[in-house]
């Protein structure tokens, strides 16, 4: 019986489609399974149908009813659940308050805790019984939070319960009861809707798997007719082989490394990194998004004071404690989110580019203002940054011009290593070209070295001479350059290739 | 066998008061008491226990409301001058002679005091003004309205209004419940009532939802709370508790003042802080509240009484709330080391 059935759906954010033309179709006492890239639409889908956005096309049934719902409350009401990956936990508050919280037991005028309590130790028993419901929300660690979530979402008796990758803060154990409490439910005629980057647990826990990529259908399969096959849902996944290789000069890759990292690890984000970047390349990381490439990227550029980390530059140990300490050094960041890390968004385009210059040592003390805008001058032409003169505030610029200026106002620094954090994100394809142009000349010019995370797996393999893959913080695998394509990193971003013991670490 | 577990069970709930960030606290409360006992004669006889709760009550009073707010992620400025306008409004309709007009008094004060309320919880639950800057724009409201009902203290009061101080001066009372008066205060029975409000608040949702909307007012809103109702009541119970302080001074001053609060509202921010409440939100106790408020007095107390030269009492004041308040807080961040140290042995 279908429970849920989604057709047409389509939504757009500003000018980005993130779903086309997308149908989904969830039945009484299944696990449906939504799979796809990141950026492939099915985060939004999710949200969608549980009311968080508002469909700009297409139509959706539950229950044989056509719904429109404006807010989640409302959706929660008509029986749909969703488990956000932001978590919507009080910290402040225990366990069991947080479960019944909004639909607390009451007495009366006064709150029945004793009922409430109940429920809530109901439901963690079965999730995860060495919880105590007492604790409080900021004590847990990101896995029992995870969980107390799903208890929040389940404690409300949805019919159809969303869980947007619940398990990628979970452990092993806590995964392998999850899934059992999943089944548990199923079994009482709860629907599910389960996304997880993980193709392993997909296959185990679903009944029925829809692919999407680029925000329509890419591929469905029924467990219950078909069987399992990792292959054909990567190729799903992927869209088959796209083969765009450009020119990459080899032979620089003999040189020197120029950085080395040995056994680096911070907090339970980063675990054991070594690896060596050479002179002249381009080094890629990749992996699903968020496995801690971002931090890696903000480590090396002396972020994270407390990281353990031991790096050689040119041979020589470095401190990478401090972010100074990586400037004098030269090795220098282009940050991910540009807005809030890399611009001064108020101030001119001029204060912009010289900024970086003040910590340095040997500076004039009253700043040469007229040497200092011809340098600007300069860089603009060179990066062809479109601005009305050096005095206009950064934040009237394009999206892809003030990248350009993140990554013009280390333009007069002697770059060792370049750590560029997915330059090309919410950048036009003008100014990406414009940029990575500028970045291989100075590649082969310079023999700068530089290492790439790029979210999008297509500027991985266009210019990256190696891509490590990272996975929980790990690096678990590097793809040499003759072996860079699109299935290689999707399936090593996803774990698979690794074996059954190394996932149950 | 019995007796071992027993004993494990008393100090481990001696471990976990111990660890509790309140506890500091309470010791400091109590190195506080001592002091002052040491300092003053006849500390602990009824007539000075009378007079110290008296001096203690409008602080507490406030600082339990402001308790209130702050835990619920807000923060009034506007209190002191809310207290002075209440006592202009309860002078201005009460008349000398006729005590009927104390109950009217107490009426229209009770429902302007919730409408102050109201009218604070609009702009920062419904327009999403920030708090320090709607209560602070407020805070002139309500001064400028006092100082227009009353331009310099004074007014005339019904002569049983006195009981809210003392049962002393009241007419054809027998004497038996002038000596209760003497014994249990009516500024103790008002903080007690006080007390009792919060208390049966706490059991109800309003309650619980004001811890929640101060600790995350994004993840309250997820769970269907009526986020900016709620802050709005956490405003409307702060008003009650200004308005049962206008009655104690109205009660010992036979007068309104339209000055009267100002220099309390950041005293009673400092005393709730000094307990224990978090300026973030959502953390904290409105009873630990009011040991912050004994502590503050108590400390206005031992520098009155230590002869400190008049020109040093503001600054050493401020030391030793500074002091407080940092002790605390380095208790806490130790006790979260030790346990984090602890579980990792785990």
């Amino acid at each position: 019986m279908v429970v849920l059935e989604a057709k047409g759906i389509k939504k757009h954010f500003g000018g980005v489609v993130a779903l086309a033309d997308a149908n989904l179709i969830c039945r009484k006492g299944k696990i449906t399974g939504l799979l796809g890239a990141n950026g492939s639409g099915k985060s939004t889908m999710s949200k969608i149908i549980s009311g968080v956005y508002s469909a700009d096309g297409g139509d959706i049934r539950f229950k044989g009813e056509q719904v429109k719902y404006r807010n989640p409350n409302e959706a929660q009401k008509n029986g749909i659940a969703m488990v956000f990956q932001n978590l919507s936990l009080v910290p402040d508050l225990t366990v069991w308050q947080n479960i019944v919280l909004g639909a607390e037991e009451k007495k009366r005028l006064f709150l029945n805790n004793e009922a409430s309590r109940i429920i809530s130790r109901n439901i963690i028993d079965k999730l995860l019984p060495g919880l105590d419901i007492n604790r409080m929300i900021y004590e847990l660690n990101p896995g029992e939070m995870q969980i107390v979530e799903i208890a929040k979402a389940v404690s409300a008796k949805p019919e159809l319960l969303i869980l947007d990758e619940p398990t990628a803060a979970l452990e092993q154990a806590e995964v392998k009861s999850l899934f059992t409490y999943m089944r548990s439910l199923v079994e009482q005629g709860v629907s599910i809707i389960f996304t997880s980057h993980r193709l392993w647990e997909v296959m185990e826990i679903c009944d029925d798997i829809v692919v999407f990529r680029n925000g329509t259908n890419a591929g469905h399969i029924d467990f219950e007719t078909e069987e399992k096959d990792p292959e054909k849902l990567i190729r799903y996944i992927t869209g088959g082989i796209k083969e765009i290789k450009i020119e990459k000069d080899r032979n620089t890759l003999s040189g020197n490394p120029v950085l080395q990292v040995h056994h680096l690890s911070y907090g339970g984000i980063l675990k054991d990194i070594s690896f060596e970047l050479r002179k002249g390349e381009i080094l890629g990381i990749g992996g699903l998004a968020g496995q801690g490439q971002h931090e890696l990227m903000l480590l090396l550029a002396g972020n994270y004071p407390k990281a353990v980390c031991c790096a050689e530059l040119n041979g020589k140990p470095i401190n990478l404690t401090k972010p100074v300490n990586a400037i004098r050094n030269n090795i220098l960041l282009v940050p991910g989110d540009r807005q809030l890390e890399g611009l001064f968004l108020n101030h001119p385009v001029f204060t912009n580019l010289i900024f970086p210059k003040m910590g340095l040592k040997k500076q004039p003390f009253i700043t040469p203002r007229k040497m200092y805008k011809e340098e600007c001058e300069r860089t603009i032409a060179r990066l062809s940054i479109k601005t009305d003169g050096l005095d206009i505030p950064v934040r009237t610029l394009s999206g892809g011009n003030q990248q350009k200026i993140v990554v013009g106002k280390w333009l007069p620094f002697d770059v060792n290593v370049l750590l560029l954090a997915d330059p090309a994100k919410g950048v036009d394809i003008g100014a990406k070209q414009d940029l990575y142009a500028y970045i291989i000349e100075q590649v082969k010019k310079e023999r700068m070295s530089v290492i790439l995370y790029a979210s999008d797996n297509q500027e991985l393999i266009e210019y990256c001479d190696r891509v490590l893959i990272m996975y929980e913080g790990r690096i678990v695998s590097t793809i040499e350059e003759n072996d860079i394509n699109e299935d290689r990193i999707i399936s090593a971003s996803m774990g698979i290739g690794r074996t059954e013991g190394e996932r149950h670490e | 066998m019995n007796k071992t577990t027993e004993k494990k069970q008393t100090s481990s709930f001696m471990n976990n008061m111990v660890k509790r960030p309140e506890f500091s606290i309470l010791v400091i409360l109590v190195v506080m008491i001592t002091l002052t006992a040491l300092l003053q004669k006849n500390f602990f006889s009824i007539k000075s226990i009378v007079r110290n709760i008296n001096a203690f009550t409008p602080l507490i009073l406030l600082t339990m409301g402001q308790a209130v707010v702050i835990i619920a992620g807000g923060i009034d400025l506007s209190a002191g001058p809310a207290l002075s306008l209440l006592t202009c409004v309860l002078t201005f309709i009460m008349k000398e002679g006729s005590p009927v007009t104390g109950v009217y008094a107490l009426v229209i004060t009770f429902a302007a005091a919730v409408l102050l309320g109201i009218i604070n919880g609009i702009g920062i639950g419904y327009l999403r003004i920030p708090p320090v800057i709607a209560t602070f724009a407020t805070s002139f409201m309500w001064l400028g309205t006092a100082l227009f009902i009353r331009p310099t203290p004074g007014g005339e009061t019904v002569n049983w209004f006195n009981a809210f101080y003392s049962f002393r001066s009241l007419e054809n009372v027998p004497q038996v419940i002038r000596t209760i008066g003497d014994i249990i205060p009516p500024a103790l029975v008002l903080v007690l009532l006080g007390c009792f409000f919060w208390y049966i608040l706490s059991r109800t949702r309003t309650g619980r939802y004001i811890y929640a909307v101060g600790s995350s007012l994004e993840s309250a809103y997820e769970s269907g709370i009526d986020t900016a109702l709620v802050q709005t009541s956490a405003y409307i119970i702060n008003s009650v508790f200004i308005f049962l302080t206008a009655l104690f001074f109205v009660g010992q001053n036979q007068s309104g003042d339209a000055r009267l609060g100002d220099p309390l509202t950041l005293r009673a921010i400092a005393a709730a802080v000094v307990g224990g409440i978090a300026l973030s939100g959502g953390k904290g106790s409105v009873f630990f509240a009011i040991v912050g408020a004994l502590i503050l007095s108590f400390v206005n107390k031992i520098i009155f009484f230590a002869d400190i030269p008049y020109a040093f009492q503001t600054l050493v004041g401020g030391v030793i709330v500074i002091g407080a308040i940092a002790s605390s807080r380095f208790y806490t961040i130790y006790n979260q080391k030790v346990r984090k140290k602890e579980s990792s042995l785990i």
